[in-house]
Formats: structure tokens, sequence, C-alpha cells
């Protein structure tokens, strides 16, 4: 297996083909909701103490599940129940599949745990494949809380259109925040202790959005 | 195994068709015309890539000519050109869960989202394509060229029964766009003209046949003209 560092990139780099493109991590929901530009880094920041906290908390639980050779069920059902929205959950699984469709096709054995799920969420797989590729938890959730950032800021460049150099510094300045959700949710041991914070004005815009018939992003 | 796996081989799936061509040429339509053709005679189903609603997937649905399940639309985040052809996953698993949900399937028939006219396929995602131009975006369009009017594996210069509202020369327009095409199928449609509508089934038909036999090879009209190398065949890059 390749250097950890490395496939870490590989996870985190927006031409991995699982349709990234397609998301905005609730920004298009947001902005039709009347968030402008200049609250794209506090709608960032609250990302990163809400949302991300459950999603790199699920991902490091599932990696520890995996290399203890314990079931993933209650990984996902402890996500599912942090996750209040049901369009958060749709919008999560069907990445979760392009990630382990891609994944199975390199690596076979290294989404066999998920083999026992249905469809499961994004960052069960995710914890999945890191516990296969050899990435550790802090690296993990580092992926996790920085693809969220981007994901965001990709999607900003396409609705509230600025300057890209505006928009990577925005991805600069919260990268502390990144960090903290690692400092936050690397130490997961359990399904218990995934954290359960959710943002509930995002999780609305997430709903609403899901209802439109105008829309560029899938969630 | 993987759920999204599927035993099956090349020959024995169903057969995908790409739609493509720029907005308002009359993608949905031709699509529509095509269920409404054969669904009696085919297992079909349909996936839509809208840019910025899921109006297309809706007036298929509208328009009866399918079972609405059958029906499913992909968001393209503003880029339907990444959609169809630098990453297609999105489209592949809609493509595998309607092949997953009707076992039964002849043709998916897959309707990009109207974008400019270097659009096309990745022959990855699909065995073959139709591109679609009409004769309202004007008679010189054909003439331009790019890679899906010139090697996209059918052209469709469609509503040709406008030609005389917008003063354009079909037999010309056509002329031109076979010229482009060196030789390759380009079927002048109105839906008013039966013969026109025939010609296009039997393209359809005759490629899913090939594609039964194994004989359909997916290619890919390119973002650019094939170019040569001394003594060599033509490829792409």
């Amino acid at each position: 297996m390749a250097d950890a560092d490395l496939l870490a990139l590989l996870l985190a780099d927006a031409r991995l083909p699982v349709a990234g493109h397609t998301q905005s991590g609730t920004l298009e929901g947001a902005v039709m909701a009347g968030l402008g530009a200049t609250d794209v880094p506090s709608y960032l920041q609250a990302r990163l103490v809400g949302v991300t906290r459950v999603e790199a908390g699920t991902a490091v639980a599932a990696r520890r599940a995996v290399l203890d050779d314990e079931p993933l069920a209650p990984v996902e059902t402890a996500w599912a129940a942090r996750t209040v929205t049901p369009a958060v959950r749709t919008a999560s699984r069907t990445q979760a599949r392009a990630l382990r469709r891609l994944c199975g096709r390199l690596w076979p054995d290294v989404v066999r745990p998920l083999d026992p799920l249905s469809s499961p969420g994004r960052a069960v797989v995710l914890g999945a494949v890191a516990a296969g590729l050899g990435l550790g938890a802090e690296a993990l959730a580092r992926v996790v809380a920085y693809d969220d950032v981007q994901t965001v800021c990709a999607a900003s460049l396409k609705l509230l259109p600025l300057d890209p150099t505006v928009v990577t510094g925005w991805v600069v300045d919260a990268l502390p925040g990144v960090e903290e959700v690692v400092a936050a949710t690397a130490g997961v041991k359990s399904p218990s202790e995934i954290p359960a914070v959710a943002a509930p004005q995002i999780e609305v815009w997430a709903q609403a959005h899901a209802r439109t018939t105008r829309r560029l992003f899938r969630a | 195994m993987p759920e999204h796996h599927y035993p099956h081989d090349h020959v024995h799936r169903p057969l995908r068709l790409g739609v493509c061509g720029p907005v308002g040429t009359g993608k949905s339509s031709l699509i529509a015309l095509l269920c409404r053709e054969l669904s009696t005679r085919l297992s079909l189903a349909v996936v839509t890539n809208d840019i910025y609603t899921d109006e297309d997937a809706r007036f298929l649905r509208s328009a009866g000519v399918l079972a609405e399940d059958r029906i499913r639309a992909v968001e393209t985040g503003a880029c339907p050109h990444t959609a169809i052809r630098d990453d297609i996953s999105a489209n592949l698993m809609e493509v595998e869960a309607l092949e997953h949900d009707y076992p039964d399937l002849d043709v998916v028939l897959l309707e990009s989202g109207g974008d400019n006219l270097t659009a096309t396929f990745s022959p990855a995602l699909v065995d073959a394509q139709v591109f679609v131009l009409d004769v309202a975006g004007g008679g010189d369009v054909a003439r331009k060229g790019g890679p899906g009017i010139e090697r996209a594996d059918l052209l469709v210069v469609n509503k040709t029964d406008l030609a005389p509202y917008v003063g354009v020369d079909v037999a010309r327009m056509r002329a031109d766009a076979v010229a482009a095409r060196e030789g390759r199928p380009v079927v002048a449609l109105s839906r008013h003209d039966r013969e026109s509508i025939d010609a296009l089934l039997d393209w359809v038909l005759s490629v899913r046949s090939a594609h039964g036999h194994g004989d359909l090879v997916p290619v890919d009209p390119g973002p650019m003209a094939p170019h040569f190398h001394a003594g060599e065949h033509a490829h792409h890059h």
C-alpha cells in the first residue's frame, strides 16, 4: 500500500471521481435563504463546530471499529441519529455510494467491512477506507474537515462569484478550525463518543433545498 | 461484493445511448419521441442531467411516455460538461441503479445538460451518442463543426419544419453536416415528418443490434480533432 500521507491527499483531492462537483455543503440552500458572500467565512465556522464534527467523529469511529473487528452498523446508526435531516442523510449516502464504488474497484479488500451495510453514510465509508489504507485517526479527521471547507468554498465560486484568491483566503483562515475538529474527534473510540452537535438552521436550509425545483447542486 | 457490482458484461447489459447538444435544440423532445415510438417494443429508462432545474425530468414524466420511476435526474453542480465526461460517477450510479431496478432494460437513454458545442459523452458512460442541432440555431452551425457535430455516432438536425420561418436551407445545412462528418450518419428530423422519424428509429435499432452482438465499440468524439502521425492510423488523445 502507498504511503498513508499520499493516500490522504488522494482522498481529499477534488479531482477524485466521486461527483464532488455536485455538492455545495448546503451552501446553495443557505444562499437561497439570503446568505451573502460576506457570510461564507462564518458559515464555514458554523459547520466546523457543528455538522463537520459529527462527520469527522463518525469517520474516526468507523475506522476504529474496522481496526478492532467490530461491526460498523452501530457507527452508522449513531451517525444517522445525529444527522437530523433526511436530505442531508440522503446526500451523504449518495456520495458514499460513489466513494464505495471507486474504492471497491481500486482496493476490493478495503471496502469488505462495509458489506453488511446497504447504504451507509459517507463518513462511515471514509472511515472504513481509512482503516484499510492505513490512515491515522488525525489524518482522517483532517481529510473530512478540510474537504467540507473546500466543498463550500468551491461551490461559493459558482454561487457567489468572487476573486478566487479571496475564497482561498477563506480556506486558509478556516484551517485552525479544521485542526480544532481534529483535536475534538481524533480520540473518538466508540459510536457513543461521536459528537452530537447539530446546526438546526443548516438542516432546515438543506431540507428546503431538496424540495426546490431549481438548483445547481444536489445538496 | 460491493452492492453496485453487477456480474453482467458489456454485451449483456442494456445499450447506453447518450443525447447531447446545445440548449434548446430539442434533446428532451427527441428522447420523448424515442420513448413514445419504442416503449412498446423495448424496455427503456432515462437519466437526465439538468443544469438548473429538474425541468427535463419533469417534462418527460409529464409526457407520460414512461413510468415515472424510469426517469431519473442528476444534478451537475453547474458542471454539465464534467458530469458526462471527466467525472461520470453521478451518472454511472443512476444508470447502474436503473439497470439493477429494471433487469429487463434494453436501452438507457442519457440526456446531457444543454451545454456548448464541445460537450460530448465519455465512452466510459455511453456506448453511442447522438448530437442534436436545430435549424433555428442557424444554418451555419453544422459547417462550423466541433467534436459532437463531426464525430458523434449520429448527428440530428432537428426541427426541420421550422426552416421556412428562420430562413434556413435544410438541404444545404444537411449537406454541410454530411461533409463535416466524412460520411457518418445525419438525420434531418421533424416530428411531423414520419420518414425522418423512421430513419432515426432505424439508426437506434441498428446500434442496439450491434451492441447486442458485441460489435459496437464506444468511440470518443473527443474534445479535439483526431490527428495523424506518419504511417499510423488516426487516434485520439
